[in-house]
């Protein structure tokens, strides 16, 4: 085995889970496999565990339905919070249109709204396919030029658009190490959210593609756990286990 | 009804007793089937058939051979056992009076 190369085995080994990782390195190095050999299969079994994630519903859901079209709207509520902060501030923005009748009440409003949209989504990204987060990010990354053409005005900060990454990663993080919500936040979470919403609509500040933001919240009110029902699919150890989580 | 490579799989972690672990079968299995075996196929394969049932793997020693990293164990169960043989019986009835089925000995008497 040329040592190397070694850590570029360790690298393209890193997707696999731990006790996996540590069982096909030590057969690579045990058989004496070539360093290309070993690079090509452990390529190969990275390919294969990526491949079968695909044949649960979860990550589709949560790549293409909540992921990519979530991460779009939240570029939008992004860009209108930042213009209609500007404007409160007296700034210029340029052809921006914002969707509501500007005023501080419904500004933090739609801050908070931004805030809770992204975390709920992210959150909901996290628990529901952990392994598929990787190509969530590249696809946001993907779309960010054409987003870029879209949605930016020449007065608006390069940023603005991306208010909602903090919230939205802090989500990811947390849905990952939790899994489930217990149902009385998650209901509490998404019944503050709904009001909120209602709110902003009847004042006339919300689009309507704003609406799709609310599912992640309801969907994590169908996937939370009872009180008494404690059972959490992250501390499941077992090698079975871990294989048929996503 | 078992698929081909994972009747192999069994039947060499099966031959291969408390010494069954990734490194060992694919050995086996290359030595037995004269055929390359992939990391990846022998890996998915295992956590397969531990799906169903027919194995169960758990985490084994480090040795310096491998760099102190630690083997995956793997023990065919009673349900491999009897899919295992359920397989072998019918390649058996299946292939009996084929030109290229070994005749057995008590045909030959």
């Amino acid at each position: 085995m040329t040592s190397t190369l070694w850590p570029l085995v360790e690298l393209a080994a890193r997707p696999l889970e731990c006790d996996e990782r540590e069982a096909v390195l030590g057969d690579a190095l045990e058989s004496g496999d070539g360093t290309w050999q070993t690079l090509s299969s452990v390529f190969g079994l990275v390919l294969r565990r990526q491949l079968l994630l695909w044949k649960s519903w979860r990550p589709w859901l949560a790549v293409f339905v909540l992921g990519l079209p979530g991460a779009y709207l939240l570029m939008i509520v992004s860009i209108s919070v930042t213009c209609t902060y500007d404007r409160l501030m007296g700034m210029k923005v340029g052809h921006w249109a914002p969707t509501g009748h500007e005023g501080f009440a419904l500004l933090l409003c739609h801050i908070f709204l931004l805030i809770a949209w992204s975390w709920a989504s992210g959150f909901t990204l996290g628990s529901l396919s952990p392994k598929t987060l990787w190509l969530n990010a590249a696809l946001c990354l993907l779309m960010v030029p054409i987003c870029d053409d879209h949605l930016r005005t020449m007065t608006l900060s390069r940023f603005a658009q991306y208010l909602f990454l903090l919230p939205a990663i802090w989500g990811v993080y947390q849905g990952v190490r939790t899994v489930r919500l217990k149902r009385t936040t998650a209901f509490l979470l998404a019944a503050t959210i709904t009001v909120l919403m209602i709110a902003a609509w009847t004042n006339g500040a919300l689009w309507i593609g704003n609406w799709l933001l609310l599912c992640p919240a309801w969907f994590l009110v169908a996937m939370a756990r009872g009180a008494g029902n404690d059972s959490n699919a992250a501390q499941n150890t077992s090698m079975a286990g871990r294989a048929r989580s996503y | 009804m078992l698929g081909e490579f994972e009747y192999l799989l069994i039947t060499t972690a099966a031959r291969l007793g408390d010494n069954a672990y990734g490194a060992a079968i694919r050995e086996g299995i290359e030595e037995i089937a004269q055929r390359k075996c992939s990391i990846g196929a022998l890996y998915t394969t295992i956590e397969r058939l531990e799906a169903k049932g027919l194995l169960t793997t758990w985490m084994g020693e480090a040795t310096a051979e491998r760099g102190g990293r630690a083997k995956r164990m793997v023990r065919v169960t009673g349900k491999g056992t009897r899919a295992a043989k359920e397989f072998y019986d019918a390649v058996m009835r299946v292939s009996s009076g084929a030109s290229w089925a070994v005749s057995r000995p008590e045909r030959l008497s």
